[in-house]
């Protein structure tokens, strides 16, 4: 089986300190105002006092969705989903930044970087990975609430928890199921805020204009294989170039 | 030597081949830009293939843009160099007579797919109108190709600003830039096809398409194509080059 890239989060573990995202921002050189990762403290915020409330926080970023709405919302496959790992990619080179995947994550764990003019989330620290570090978010967690790595393998400490606590995961329920990859142990508070994947109308304008257009090619190209075969069947024809 | 009517200036000649030259490398690698199975013209392999020969999405891109500078730059040029040409040829095309044109275009239609049998027995004439310096059909596909050409132009000058200049807040223009060019190059290459079969492959254009080489036509070539043109240039004393 392909690697599937994951997060598994222990939301119990989590103390909101906030150093994951302040890692992230870092390592990544995210501008300011914009942030690649959260923490969303969920329904009660404690208070001095009081004894009712419960903190519950959940850990957030791009969940590397099996069914990436971002995805179908790029037009030049700038933005992909990697079969051999699982991430979903943003290529830089090929992004020119036009925004169309920014709405069509339920998340909103997209945004369009000020510095890069590109979109812009979560890519797991790929720089990091290649020497070897864990990203910087599950790097720096105090706690060990973010645990990342395969969990399609059964030996790496993802997919252990992953595989012991697979009957009592929770996933963050969007309008869109868009089927994430980031995975919750623990009560995370909240799970179904996610929102609706919305494909701009620009981007909608041409996948519905695609066949159309199409359709007028093809009209224009029968009507060349007319004239061929008529110039092939009736021969040239052509008297009226000569006077008299 | 058979008398020969000028058509086209030098810096006319050079701005079609330009243009043709163009349009064929921004075509290979703008299809090769477009990957999402909604859209994707050719199905999936070919940007695959268009990439993996220029090194990447990345490069595919900075070629398609490069050319696509160059191309608007060559226009930029043509307008300087020959304006007049260009009012000219603008004037010329954007002037449909409608009952003639119309007629025109009908009747080609029908004569170049089926022959002149059909019109016949619905008892029209199948002698076509007479026509200008550029029959319906040229005008009609020069139509598209200009207000194509303006619109593949300037939506193509947004996306290359996108990542360069704009903010998050035009990110509006750039997406539906990016549809109406691939709409706009689509339509326009629908009337390419045509306009590649009359000028290049159908034996009775084969004066006019040797004359996007040497720049004239013969007297009798454009008396039976283009007669309106021709008794002007009869009654007007125009100087044919022998």
């Amino acid at each position: 089986m392909a690697q599937q890239l994951a997060m598994v989060i222990d939301a119990a573990k989590c103390i909101d300190c906030k150093a994951c995202v302040a890692a992230c921002k870092v390592a990544n050189d995210v501008p300011e105002d914009q942030f690649r990762n959260w923490i969303k403290p969920t329904q009660d915020v404690p208070a001095p006092g009081v004894l009712t409330a419960r903190a519950k926080f959940q850990p957030g970023a791009c969940m590397h969705c099996d069914n990436p709405t971002c995805v179908d919302a790029c037009p030049t496959g700038a933005t992909y989903k990697d079969p051999e790992t699982g991430e979903v990619v943003i290529d830089d080179d090929l992004c020119i930044g036009c925004g169309n995947c920014i709405p069509a994550c339920p998340y909103h764990a997209r945004f369009r970087n000020a510095a890069k003019r590109k979109a812009d989330k979560c890519n797991y620290c790929p720089e990091r990975r290649a020497a070897g570090l864990p990203p910087a978010c599950v790097d720096t967690c105090p706690t060990k609430a973010r645990v990342f790595g395969d969990v399609n393998d059964p030996e790496s400490e993802a997919g252990r928890l992953y595989r012991k606590n697979k009957g009592r995961l929770t996933r963050v329920a969007a309008r869109t199921d868009t089927k994430p990859n980031m995975f919750y142990v623990g009560d995370p508070g909240d799970p179904t805020w996610g929102g609706e994947a919305v494909v701009p109308a620009s981007m909608v304008a041409m996948k519905e204009a695609a066949p159309l257009v199409k359709g007028v090619v093809a009209l224009s190209g029968l009507g060349v294989l007319a004239m061929l075969g008529r110039q092939f069947l009736a021969g040239n024809d052509s008297k009226e170039d000569r006077d008299g | 030597m058979a008398k020969m009517h000028k058509r086209h200036d030098k810096s006319d000649i050079l701005i079609h081949w330009f243009n043709a030259v163009c349009w064929v490398l921004l075509l290979l690698t703008g299809v090769g830009l477009i990957q999402n199975p909604a859209i994707d013209p050719f199905g999936s392999g070919y940007p695959e293939a268009m990439r993996s020969l220029v090194g990447g999405g990345g490069n595919l891109l900075a070629i398609h843009e490069g050319i696509g500078l160059v191309w608007i730059a060559g226009f930029i040029l043509y307008l300087i160099v020959n304006f007049r040409g260009a009012r000219f040829f603008l004037a010329e095309v954007f002037s449909v007579s409608p009952a003639r044109d119309m007629g025109w275009m009908l009747k080609k239609m029908v004569l170049m797919t089926l022959g002149p049998k059909p019109l016949k027995a619905m008892g029209m004439d199948p002698e076509l109108p007479a026509q200008g310096f550029y029959n319906m059909g040229q005008k009609a596909f020069a139509q598209v190709s200009v207000a194509g050409g303006v619109v593949i132009a300037v939506t193509g000058v947004i996306m290359y600003l996108s990542d360069r200049t704009f903010g998050a807040e035009a990110t509006g223009w750039v997406s539906w830039s990016i549809a109406l060019h691939f709409i706009a190059v689509g339509l326009v290459f629908a009337g390419l096809l045509v306009h590649i079969y009359m000028a290049a492959i159908s034996p009775e254009e084969r004066p006019g398409f040797k004359s996007m080489f040497t720049g004239a036509v013969p007297d009798d070539y454009a008396k039976h194509h283009h007669r309106l043109w021709w008794e002007k240039a009869e009654t007007e004393g125009e100087q044919p080059t022998e």
